[in-house]
């Protein structure tokens, strides 16, 4: 039972690592608390059934789709609501993200509908005995991809130019605009990654559950997973991720359905007042 | 928004000649707010009906509600907008105003004054525990911890609703205060716009005093603040406390006057939703949560009525306005907020001042 529930645990944590992994990328660069993070994992799902039902376009071409999809999303927010809003007091930022995940929920019931939809899509349903534990295959390669796409970012962000630029652009905006980067470039690119990051986790929780809106419920688990995990660290994200996908499951098992959310939330709360850098995050100095 | 913390100059010698007309105002103001629930119950003016649509669909209900959120958002507004302390809390102080109203009214069965009492008593305690991780945390951190409290208080209210009542909801009887039953919307809206106006003046009044000018003092400049001697921490507690006390009596009252709460009526969207109001107002101005709490309950009605004015109409527009009403009225609430955040951050009440001067220079000019 205990074995069960960690392995459905860790296999959500992981989609949660991989969402919440794009929201501190979006984070680190910007300095935007992404509260429409959410409703990115429900336009993923929702680019996932277009690709797949509405146009029927091959598994390969739909994952193409969906990820060209949501990286030029991701510019488009980045270019028409976070660049103009650059430098303003952090409710404002807070609330125009807040404002997008209402615009963007209502559009999307508007197009698709509000009742939620099934999605099929050719990956590995079935399941198998392992060590007494079931596994679904699907679980499995959710978590999978989530390890290879939080790997393949890893090695992207620390071992390419590109990445470098960004992780210049990131540290220090002024410095690097001074030593040639093009930080506004590099602004979008990293909304790309969070919002395409976003998009993958989307496509595994809308086969796990139904696509509808109601995703960004789950989408949204990334917030505590970054702030329990320390907000500007890159590992810490993902062990976030991991913690809060392990404590949902224990409390929907052996408490209530409906304690997952509070316990989750109450960690948070600990984590704030004992350690409010997070677990592996830097504890920030403030200096006169 | 550092106007604000400004005082106007007085206008001494001026005042006596301006006297008259600004009573003559305030005359006119109250005549209209005293017939506008009878206007919006007999539906007609001078003995001539007016049709639903000439009265922008509205009801007496819909403008009752209003008063509520505009308690609610006047008390957002306080503490984000003249305190700057940032709260998606919101929703958790209204679900222990109506759980405590629960509580005192319902299964105590104690009148309503005491209810209220009681439940602003609750509501501060609350908003002194909510504001405690402010002692430790700053900004976003705080931000989120508002929400872990959110997070909390909605399942406790959760677990009382399924525990002592069931999936129904909690419910609410018809409250007397002093003999004076308000078992009418009538009576309600009279009820409200004093309650309304009460705290408006309270609010506007405490901004004035030495600790609501220590108050925008700390919102302004944090640092420089504690150097003058303002103990913010406390500051940042009472602004808490008094607040989420309003917000509490606004929950009592809400969860009265549509007789039943449920846990669901106080998630996560019913908090954003006052902070919508305050952004789309005017955020740091009290008369810019009038504003916005008017504008985002009525505009979905005036929206409807408009659909059902046009019979449902064809292609695109009907099917906006007949099948996804709801979603409509987001979208739109939506990109209104969008769009004062990046061109007017002010809110609505800054664009009044900016279209009087710019009408102002085409006059000159």
């Amino acid at each position: 039972m205990l074995g069960q529930v960690l392995f459905s645990g860790l296999a959500l944590g992981s989609i949660y690592g991989l969402v919440a992994l794009g929201f501190v990328v979006i984070l680190k660069a910007t300095d935007v608390f992404n509260f429409a993070q959410g409703m990115f994992v429900v336009c993923g799902a929702y680019l996932a059934v277009t690709a797949l039902s509405l146009l029927g376009l091959p598994f390969p071409l739909a994952i193409l789709f969906i990820i060209l999809g949501a990286a030029l999303m991701g510019m488009g927010v980045h270019a028409a609501l976070i660049r103009p809003l650059s430098g303003r007091p952090i409710l404002s930022i807070i609330m125009v993200t807040i404002a997008l995940s209402i615009v963007m929920r209502a559009g999307i019931e508007i197009l698709y509908g509000p009742a939620g939809r099934t999605l099929s899509t050719p990956l590995p349903s079935g399941g198998f005995l392992f060590a007494g534990l079931r596994i679904s295959q699907l679980h499995l390669t959710a978590a999978a991809v989530s390890w290879l796409c939080m790997l393949a970012f890893g090695l992207f962000f620390r071992f390419t130019s590109v990445g470098l630029l960004m992780r210049a652009a990131a540290d220090s905006h002024e410095a690097a605009t001074i030593a040639g980067v093009k930080v506004d470039a590099m602004n979008r690119l990293a909304w790309a990654i969070g919002f395409t990051l976003a998009a993958i986790g989307g496509l595994f929780l809308g086969q796990l559950q139904i696509v509808s809106t109601e995703l960004e419920t789950i989408g949204l688990l990334a917030l505590p997973a970054v702030v329990i995990g320390g907000m500007q660290s890159i590992p810490g994200a993902i062990l976030g991720g991991l913690l809060v996908g392990v404590i949902e499951q224990l409390a929907s098992t052996y408490i209530s359905p409906k304690s997952a959310d509070v316990m989750i939330y109450a960690l948070l709360l600990v984590i704030l007042l004992v350690r409010p850098w997070g677990l592996l995050g830097q504890k920030a100095i403030n200096r006169v | 928004m550092s106007d604000l913390a400004t005082p106007k100059p007085a206008a001494a010698p001026a005042l006596p000649r301006a006297w008259p007309r600004r009573f003559i105002l305030w005359g006119l103001a109250l005549a209209a707010l005293a017939y506008l629930p009878v206007l919006l119950t007999e539906r007609m003016i001078f003995g001539i009906y007016l049709s639903n649509m000439t009265l922008l669909n509205l009801g007496l209900s819909q403008v009752n509600l209003m008063l509520i959120a505009m308690l609610g958002a006047l008390s957002l507004n306080y503490l984000t907008g003249c305190a700057g302390l940032i709260s998606i809390g919101h929703a958790a102080f209204y679900a222990t105003g109506a759980m405590s109203a629960a509580v005192i009214g319902t299964q105590l069965g104690l009148p309503f004054p005491l209810v209220l009492i009681g439940s602003a008593l609750a509501g501060a305690v609350m908003g002194v525990v909510a504001g405690l991780p402010s002692l430790r945390v700053q900004g976003l951190y705080f931000v989120l911890s508002t929400m872990a409290v959110h997070y909390l208080v909605a399942y406790v209210f959760l677990e009382y609703q399924f525990r002592v009542f069931d999936v129904v909801g909690v419910p609410f009887g018809t409250p007397s205060l002093f003999g004076f039953e308000l078992s009418t919307p009538m009576r309600w809206y009279f009820f409200l716009l004093a309650l309304v106006a009460l705290v408006y003046a309270g609010l506007s009044n405490s901004l004035r005093s030495r600790e609501g000018r220590a108050l925008l003092a700390m919102r302004d400049h944090e640092r420089a603040a504690t150097s003058l001697g303002v103990d913010v921490r406390i500051l940042r507690i009472k602004a808490f406390g008094l607040t989420s006390a309003i917000a509490a009596v606004a929950g009592t009252l809400y969860a009265h006057y549509l007789s039943n709460a449920t846990s669901e009526s106080f998630g996560i969207t019913f908090a954003i939703q006052f902070i919508a109001m305050i952004i789309i107002g005017g955020m740091g101005s009290l008369k810019g949560s009038l504003i916005g709490a008017a504008l985002w309950l009525l505009l979905p009605s005036i929206i409807t009525g408009f659909a059902a004015g046009f019979g449902g109409g064809s292609g695109i527009v009907g099917s906006m306005l007949g099948e996804h009403r709801a979603q409509f009225v987001q979208l739109i609430f939506g990109l209104l907020v969008v769009a004062l955040l990046i061109y007017a951050p002010g809110g609505l009440v800054s664009i009044g001042p900016k279209v009087r001067a710019l009408l102002g220079r085409w006059r000159k000019g």
